[in-house]
């Protein structure tokens, strides 16, 4: 019941996370034109700096709430992948927690290379390091998808 | 030197650091520690369940690096950033910013590798 509850919050969490990154990186790498009048010129309209404190926070605990949930996995659920030889599954889950974590590591990178004032000489490391994490959460969002469900539809 | 620049190199130090400690720590099993979740014990190193049960008996106890590996390539990290916020500017000032999101990419790639074996089963 526990474990439940917390994928279920570990989820809400990595929704609130995957808009706020791909609303800043599209923001960042495809800033639309003022005035938006289309729904994706909306969408990329917005501040993308002042996605970078909640981005972090929302990180930090999804990363956190993972890590918990990864103890009940480990011993209650990959015995079954294993044994049903969804082995594929395994290895692009154990690439999501490695990208998990090298993102924990460059997360004060990303903090600082969005403090307000921006500095003009960080614009390009600004921009890589959040298409990395942009990649690192749909990642970590869409096989922590798969593998939640990989014993139920489509199975 | 501002407290500014400081908390940059540090944080931009830790970040490339952590992801090439973290790699060189999957690539040669060097957690700092390993959990066994099903027993709720925790042990210092690298430890393989065969080490201490047998073989056939090693689902019962099952290993967990993951959270050593990242507390490994903390500590390098830390290490990293610490020194880069000490040393003087000038000597950080001609290394290139790319660094730092260059090495993240070596070592995303470098566990790509690692993590084949999964799909040759």
């Amino acid at each position: 019941m526990t474990a439940t509850v917390l994928l279920i919050l570990h989820g809400l969490v990595a929704v609130a996370l995957l808009g706020a990154i791909t609303h800043q990186t599209l923001a960042t790498w495809a800033p639309a034109s003022s005035p938006a009048s289309s729904f994706f010129g909306r969408f990329r309209a917005v501040p993308s700096a002042s996605f970078a404190n909640a981005f972090v926070v929302l990180y930090v605990i999804a990363a956190a709430l993972g890590a918990f949930v990864y103890l009940y996995f480990r011993v209650d659920v990959r015995p079954q992948l294993e044994r049903d030889a969804h082995f594929s599954a395994l290895g692009l889950f154990d690439l999501k927690e490695h990208f998990v974590s090298i993102g924990l590591g460059l997360l004060p990178a990303y903090w600082v290379s969005w403090r307000q004032p921006l500095a003009e000489d960080l614009r390009s490391t600004r921009a890589a390091l959040t298409a990395i994490f942009a990649f690192v959460v749909w990642w970590s969002y869409l096989i922590g998808h798969i593998l939640n469900n990989i014993l139920g539809f489509g199975s | 030197m501002t407290s500014s620049n400081a908390s940059r190199r540090f944080a931009f130090a830790f970040g490339a650091a952590f992801a090439l400690c973290y790699a060189i720590a999957v690539g040669w099993q060097l957690a700092l520690f390993t959990v066994f979740p099903s027993l709720g014990i925790v042990l210092p190193g690298t430890v393989q369940s065969r080490d201490y049960a047998d073989p056939a008996l090693g689902f019962l106890a099952p290993a967990m690096y993951w959270y050593g590996w990242t507390a490994t390539a903390a500590l390098g990290a830390l290490a990293a950033g610490l020194t880069a916020a000490l040393v003087p500017q000038s000597w950080t000032r001609r290394l290139w910013l790319g660094w730092l999101w260059a090495v993240p990419l070596i070592a995303m790639a470098a566990c790509v590798y690692f993590t084949l074996p999964w799909f040759r089963l």
